[in-house]
């Protein structure tokens, strides 16, 4: 008898447990509510921990850890004077690509995104982070909304795949999950790239065979998916080779990004496309080449 | 005054607990403290404090809501069937238990995967259960001595 009262109230747990996580799973306000709750405590919790290691590790690299500083000095100087010289020569090109847009009416690609910064105050954490993540430190109250992309300087990171007021949780390019429409930067052979987990390489699927792609080609988003702004550098090619099961190429790559040693991330808030000054109006000025001159019969 | 001290020792549990979380990723600390509970039996206490590791262990997580209920229901099932074998403040029993929970925590990943369509790996959840399974009886042993420092100038 009490064998079967046991069964009896496991199995009414059972198919209440499940009829809660299939109602969930469609509706997600279990999900919303432990992100506006567990996640906000958690990243209250860990942001003055984190400032603390950071005061740390800045007292130890500022004082302590001088080794090698006059070598490196010396190095970023040489760097430094390489980049300047690398950035008279394009600013020629970046005045004549500013011309151009204006003349065309094109607004800039990155025109519609808002750059704001974040710290990292964690990897993944629990037996329930079951993907490739970081915790950072802004939520939906201060731009780190669902679906916010984040950069570094380097290339892309991920984007924000749940959020509370103050916190927020990003899927990394390198998960499974993870999607992105992407052209090779010289040859503009798209493609989507497809993470395989934080120690291996992405793959570059869908891209046709015909295309031409290099090693070392650096992989672009192509803006298709409607998830990231175009342009935005991801991978590097690794390898290229045409695919013994499909009629695609098959393409690893790399992060441009260091995906395990990330401090600082930068979200792009999307505050809505740039439209062309003069729309609906005429052109200011006539664009095109002189009209030819009337002839008299 | 007493209850308002074990409250406090609980919180800083918990706040360590999710610091700890955050350098090692994929475990489960806070299922010490729930171990820690059922061993004392401050049923009390548990009220709160269980419902609180639930949430956060959701919020911090990326799982669809249930896994960490799935979760420490196992935990309490094993600790009770434990108990009617073993003494339970043993920390044999503590070591078995958290073999157990090492298989439970390996089962759980290979159920509720293809419940949210997630690739399951076989290696990074073998290697999560065996780190979950060591970790349990450590923890478990500094928060012991941590309880007993706590409550030992009061018994006094």
């Amino acid at each position: 008898m009490t064998l079967r009262r046991i069964l009896l109230f496991s199995g009414i747990l059972l198919i209440l447990f499940l009829g809660m996580y299939s109602w969930n799973q469609r509706t997600h306000l279990l999900d919303d509510m432990a992100a506006r709750l567990g996640l906000e405590v958690t990243g209250e919790l860990l942001t003055p921990l984190d400032s603390l290691l950071r005061q740390g590790k800045d007292l130890w690299q500022r004082y302590f850890d001088l080794v090698n500083v006059h070598e490196e000095n010396a190095r970023l100087h040489r760097q430094v004077e390489d980049l300047e010289a690398r950035l008279l020569a394009n600013a020629e090109d970046l005045a004549e690509l500013k011309r151009l847009r204006e003349l065309i009416q094109l607004p800039p690609m990155d025109a519609g995104w808002r750059r704001l910064g974040a710290r990292v105050l964690a990897g993944r954490m629990g037996p329930n982070a079951v993907l490739d993540s970081i915790t950072i430190n802004r939520g939906y109250l201060s731009g780190g909304r669902p679906g916010t992309p984040l950069i570094t300087p380097l290339g892309l990171v991920g984007r924000v795949l749940k959020a509370s007021a103050h916190s927020a949780i990003a899927m990394l390019i390198t998960d499974p999950g993870s999607h992105i429409a992407v052209f090779t930067q010289e040859h503009r052979a798209s493609g989507i790239l497809v993470g395989r987990g934080i120690h291996r390489k992405l793959e570059v699927n869908f891209v046709q065979r015909n295309s031409t792609v290099h090693a070392d080609e650096i992989l672009v988003t192509s803006g298709l998916d409607g998830k990231y702004p175009k342009g935005i550098p991801v991978a590097r090619v690794l390898h290229v080779a045409p695919s013994d099961y499909t009629q695609f190429m098959a393409i690893t790559a790399e992060p441009l990004v260091n995906l395990q040693r990330l401090e600082e991330v930068l979200l792009l808030d999307a505050i809505g496309p740039e439209r062309p000054a003069t729309f609906d109006g005429q052109p200011e000025e006539l664009v095109g080449p002189p009209p030819p001159p009337t002839t008299t019969p | 005054m007493k209850t308002l001290g074990n409250i406090l020792w609980w919180l800083a549990f918990v706040y360590a607990a999710i610091a700890l979380q955050a350098f090692v990723p994929s475990v489960d600390v806070l299922t010490c403290g729930v171990i820690l509970l059922l061993q004392e039996r401050d049923y009390h206490n548990m009220l709160w404090f269980l419902p609180l590791c639930i949430l956060l262990q959701e919020g911090m997580g990326t799982r669809l809501f249930g896994a960490a209920i799935l979760w420490y229901a196992t935990v309490i099932l094993f600790f009770n069937a434990g108990r009617w074998l073993f003494e339970a403040k043993n920390f044999l029993f503590v070591f078995l238990l958290s073999a157990c929970l090492g298989v439970a925590f390996y089962g759980l990943n290979w159920i509720l995967a293809p419940l949210q369509n997630i690739d399951f790996d076989p290696q990074e959840a073998l290697n999560a259960s065996l780190l979950q399974a060591v970790l349990i009886p450590c923890i478990w042993w500094v928060l012991t001595y941590a309880r007993r420092w706590h409550t030992a100038p009061r018994d006094s």
